[in-house]
């Protein structure tokens, strides 16, 4: 354990130090938290500028409490027009009983106005009206679309975290293997404790990279306003697609380390590593479904089978219901999977990365010895 | 004292790389291992520091089967040389040093000494990828030596090294050999081996050709006799063992073995003896000879 963690420190300490390390967590960073920021820049709440030339000011307000309203008065219907043909407003009520507008009417600006309209003739002949209740007999669908729109944050987010790490692992071990290093690694460490010391290691660099970029998002989210639309149980949101996260480069991780180590050259990397982007692309692909489709018999089923379960059981948690007995199984069936991969990763790791030279074969490494 | 015995190692292709390579390296020996390339060198340092798995044979240390523990305990200098890049020198240093097993107390103290002794003390702070490659070679150097080791084996350690650096290299060398270690080394510099080594050992196609001390290596080749006559009568040597060449007016002969007495009258009878005298084969002659 020991030379694993000697491995694990020398990856975190090489890694943190480089200047793209630095500059990338600070770009993540800040994209992520403007991204999180924009609605507030681009769409927001509605708002709207509304003229008055006399009579009296409608209760659009009460009908749209979260839009923004504003009115303005003019003292005259050609003050008015000028302000409306600027821009300057919207639309001008003239007396009570007239719209001014620049073209056609906003629909929704039309809607409230009309009904703020009705309600104040209606009121004034002395009638009450009760509103409508509304009862969804169907699922909360209060929070589809933010739901929707966090799932797709958390596809990007295991996407782009996974395969960065993922990278680093596979190539660092053909750096080590391509310069012989391994050669003196290998007199005093065991090859599990190189391996796995630059999983561990290499893993705790990427949480970071990780939790920074979520952290960032969630304090975006949270100072645009926009978190007021995440739905209950963000938090566990949160929590599930780091822990999946975890599971997922440690499986991909093994792999990538494995494979790589059938290689000497960095060129060589891409190629040794298709079978691993394959099924790769294939959970990112089905994630990406499910983000849509949470419920489609394809993305329930495989958001149990290892290693799609690792991307698309985080993104059915965003996006829908999930029942807490389907998470833990999920995840159970995918720490035996991580914990296969990194046996035989770590055997094919061991008996391939001291013969440098050609490319080796999975079949060829595992039967000699 | 580390003993090999009869290694064999077929490749894949079943080229043979070594055909029965056996010899021993007691406590405190130098010992030069030379021959052309691929003549199975590097394959048996591999083999010994557990890189390779031979065929047959095997590698005691002080008697018994090599074990990963002991062999956590040696120092190593591969041929390909393999160094982190982009690490720092001091801290490349330490990183090995730590895995070894050092306490950060000692492997400070023991890289602040070798960085001093092999001139890197101004480039500690250097990353390797930065250095001329005569430097990272002593940084691999300081690599395979800071956990003091108990066995050193140096795969064409001076190659490429200035005479100022070779000299510091021999040095430090000799020095470990002197505290009880036995140290191994490759080299194609013959007149470097037979300066520094106590004992050599000779491959060729995988097979041994010939070990001992350059002392055993040259009483094995045997006395050599050579003789330069001037003016001699011709046919003088007619009947005598060894080769004759002419040079100018004068006739050198060369008698591996034979009467050293009858060589000497019947040149003195010839013409005018310009010399006489028992002649030593370097090791390049050894070599040549051993290898032909």
């Amino acid at each position: 354990m020991k030379g694993l963690l000697m491995v694990a420190g020398r990856e975190i300490r090489t890694q943190v130090r480089t200047r793209a390390f630095v500059i990338g967590l600070i770009v993540s960073a800040l994209l992520t938290g403007g991204i999180a920021f924009a609605p507030k820049l681009f769409g927001g709440p509605d708002e709207y500028n509304l003229g008055r030339v006399g009579g009296q000011e409608l209760a659009v307000q009460a009908l749209a409490p979260e839009a923004k309203i504003t009115w303005k008065t003019y003292p005259d219907e050609r003050a008015a027009t000028t302000a409306v043909l600027d821009g300057d407003v919207d639309v001008a009520l003239v007396d009570g009983t007239r719209v001014l507008t620049n073209g056609d009417i906003d629909d929704q600006l039309g809607l409230l106005l009309q009904s703020a309209n009705r309600e104040a003739q209606i009121g004034a002949a002395g009638v009450t009206l009760t509103p409508l209740e509304m009862t969804s007999v169907g699922a909360d669908t209060r929070y589809e679309s933010a739901r929707q729109g966090i799932a797709t944050v958390v596809v990007l987010l295991l996407f782009f975290m996974i395969m960065s790490s993922v990278m680093v692992v596979a190539m660092g071990v053909v750096e080590e293997k391509g310069s012989r290093i391994v050669e003196i690694l290998l007199i005093s460490i065991r090859p599990w404790q190189l391996l796995g010391g630059k999983i561990f290691g290499l893993g705790v660099v990427g949480f970071i990279n990780l939790t920074a970029v979520v952290a960032a998002g969630l304090v975006g989210a949270f100072l645009s306003g926009f978190a007021t639309d995440f739905p209950p149980g963000m938090a566990g949101i949160v929590v599930s697609a780091i822990a999946w996260w975890i599971l997922g480069y440690a499986f991909f991780a093994a792999l990538a380390g494995s494979l790589a180590s059938l290689v000497s050259r960095q060129e060589e990397v891409g190629n040794v590593l298709q079978p691993m982007m394959m099924l790769f692309l294939i959970s990112y692909g089905v994630s990406f479904f499910a983000s849509n489709s949470p419920d489609h018999p394809v993305a329930e089923i495989l958001s149990f089978v290892p290693p799609f379960s690792s991307m698309i059981m985080p993104v059915r948690v965003a996006a829908s219901e999930v029942a807490i007995w389907e998470v833990l199984l999920s995840g159970g069936l995918m720490v035996l999977a991580v914990a296969g991969t990194l046996m035989v990763g770590g055997r094919i790791y061991e008996r391939a990365v001291l013969r440098t030279g050609r490319r080796l074969k999975v079949s060829e490494v595992l039967r000699t010895k | 004292m580390l003993e090999i015995k009869g290694l064999r190692k077929i490749f894949g292709a079943g080229k043979v790389a070594l055909d029965g390579v056996s010899f021993e390296v007691p406590a405190g020996q130098m010992f030069g291992f030379v021959g052309a390339n691929g003549a199975g060198k590097t394959t048996t340092m591999r083999i010994v520091m557990g890189v390779l798995q031979a065929d047959e044979g095997e590698v005691l240390w002080k008697g018994r089967p090599l074990t990963f523990a002991e062999r956590r305990t040696f120092g190593y200098m591969p041929e390909e040389r393999g160094l982190y890049q982009k690490m720092r020198v001091g801290e490349q240093i330490d990183y090995f040093g730590r895995l070894h097993g050092m306490d950060a107390g000692a492997v400070g103290k023991a890289r602040d000494e070798l960085i001093a002794r092999l001139g890197l003390t101004e480039r500690v702070g250097d990353t390797v990828e930065s250095l001329s490659l005569g430097n990272q070679q002593r940084v691999q150097l300081a690599v395979a030596l800071i956990h003091d080791p108990e066995l050193l084996i140096l795969d064409e350690p001076f190659s490429g090294l200035d005479p100022i650096a070779v000299d510091v290299l021999a040095e430090v060398l000799h020095e470990r050999a002197r505290g009880g270690v036995p140290v191994i080394f490759s080299s194609h510099q013959l007149e470097l081996v037979e300066r520094l080594c106590d004992s050599v050992g000779i491959v060729a196609g995988g097979r041994m050709m010939a070990s001992g001390s350059v002392e055993e290596l040259r009483d094995a080749e045997g006395r050599r006799l050579r003789v330069v006559v001037r003016d001699p009568k011709p046919g003088w040597a007619d009947g005598l063992p060894g080769e004759l060449s002419r040079d100018g007016d004068r006739d050198v002969l060369t008698v591996v073995g034979g009467d050293d007495q009858t060589v000497l009258r019947r040149a003195v009878d010839a013409g005018h003896v310009e010399s006489y005298g028992v002649e030593r084969p370097t090791l390049v002659e050894i070599f040549r000879e051993a290898v032909a």
